[in-house]
């Protein structure tokens, strides 16, 4: 993985103001404590609200945010332009590591037969607040609008595999739903996702 | 020709979305292995990562001390240097502290020395002609449920690998461990637990390995891996 490839073209045009994401990417490769600083600053609380959305304890969460950032520190170049944005990457990252968190748990407790133990869970379903979007800033309230444009049941096959890191299996098995179903519904999902999304791309 | 990339696409959005699972992610790398350099295997890849990178933005940002900032940047070390033997270090700061405390739950299970040793041994019964020298950096993995460490000396060929509490991989399956270099999976060797249990000496050349990685094969040990890590650590 190089950070010369510049194959990809982001999606949205809403862009972060200042130096683009790549460009402080490969500042951070050079040792550029200011350039991290400033990537920290952009993406340390949407990747935080992320880990904690899946996790559901603060401390966790706070882990999960300061390995992914660890991670973007010591080895910026494991970031691949032709793959996407940097942003795609480090929520991505940081994703997969909560969703692992929260498998292990769910693991750790299927072990100890102890199932019924679950954590609270945290009323913060963000297709919740769609109607209420409109003084958001504009990416949040443009992906909000792009969830709440969603048929329900696109929606909700969404909201369980990302927002809450159920993997097909066990949507399917939780919901009743052929296995098949569960994946096409998540390929129209984000389908109809890109499209709107899509439509702020110049 | 034209190709087919209906169930790719179909697959890669849901493993954008952190959702791929069981033969459907054996599936996947097949599918994209038979594709190779595919472009429009990417454009999806891309496309869908990208939107699945956004979804996050709609939820309420959640302020990060900026500590951690502060943290991170006191962490870094040049690659080439020799993490301190876990025997006698003290914890830097708190992100050491926190992977300590990980390393310790494998302590308190078995005991560094006592499974260090009992690899050495195995390895010795294996490998009576080679000297061995006791590595001086352990690593824990992280993932799936179970307990896997493994032991080496950046820089040196060779490491001691060692687990308990693993699942079963299945009937006809074992355990196949990578090393990812540059991005892309090296084969170190096949692991078949035993009771969850497996020891292994590794020789191999890590110099140039970032992350190691854990995946369930068949007993065959493909070449390259059909199925998703369930086990990955960072390499110093």
């Amino acid at each position: 993985m190089t950070l010369g490839r510049t194959r990809h073209e982001p999606m949205s045009s809403a862009e972060p103001a200042g130096t683009p994401d790549e460009a402080l990417l490969l500042r951070v490769g050079a040792g550029d404590e200011g350039a991290f600083r400033e990537l920290f600053a952009r993406y340390a609380s949407v990747s935080h609200a992320l880990a904690f959305r899946l996790v559901r304890q603060a401390q966790v969460a706070e882990e999960i945010v300061q390995e992914a950032f660890l991670a973007v520190w010591r080895t910026p170049d494991r970031y691949d332009p032709a793959r996407g944005s940097v942003r795609s990457w480090l929520m991505g990252t940081v994703h997969h590591r909560a969703v692992d968190a929260v498998r292990r748990e769910q693991a750790q407790r299927r072990r100890s037969d102890q199932a019924a133990a679950l954590a609270p869970r945290v009323a913060d379903d963000p297709t919740d607040d769609v109607v209420s979007a409109l003084d958001l800033p504009g990416e949040r309230r443009l992906v909000q609008r792009a969830l709440a444009g969603l048929p329900e049941e696109q929606r909700d096959v969404i909201q369980r595999m990302y927002f809450d890191g159920m993997s097909q299996s066990q949507i399917a098995e939780r919901t009743g739903l052929p296995l098949g179903t569960v994946k096409s519904r998540t390929l129209l999902a984000m389908r109809r996702l890109r499209t709107h999304l899509g439509e702020v791309t110049p | 020709m034209t190709r087919d990339h209906g169930l790719i696409d179909e697959l890669l959005a849901v493993r954008s979305l952190g959702g791929l699972d069981g033969d459907d992610a054996a599936l996947l790398e097949r599918e994209l292995a038979a594709h190779g350099d595919c472009d429009e295997c990417l454009r999806l890849e891309v496309e869908h990562s990208e939107v699945a990178g956004m979804l996050a933005l709609a939820l309420d940002p959640r302020p990060v001390d900026e500590a951690i900032a502060d943290r991170i940047v006191a962490q870094r070390q040049p690659r080439t240097e020799q993490r301190p033997d876990r025997t006698d270090a003290a914890p830097a700061d708190e992100l050491s502290g926190r992977r300590d405390a990980r390393l310790g739950r494998w302590q308190a299970a078995f005991g560094i020395a006592a499974a260090v040793a009992l690899v050495l041994a195995f390895v010795l019964a294996t490998h009576p002609d080679e000297g061995v020298r006791v590595p001086g950096t352990i690593v824990a993995f992280e993932g799936a449920p179970g307990e896997l460490a493994m032991a080496y000396t950046p820089g040196e060929r060779g490491a001691l690998v060692w687990g308990a509490g693993l699942p079963d991989p299945g009937g006809g399956k074992v355990y196949e461990l990578w090393m990812i270099e540059d991005g892309n999976p090296v084969r170190g060797a096949c692991l078949a637990p035993t009771e969850g249990a497996v020891a292994a000496y590794l020789d191999a050349d890590l110099s140039s390995a970032e992350l190691m990685a854990v995946t369930v094969e068949s007993t065959d040990c493909p070449s390259a891996p059909t199925t998703d890590p369930i086990f990955t650590a960072e390499l110093a």
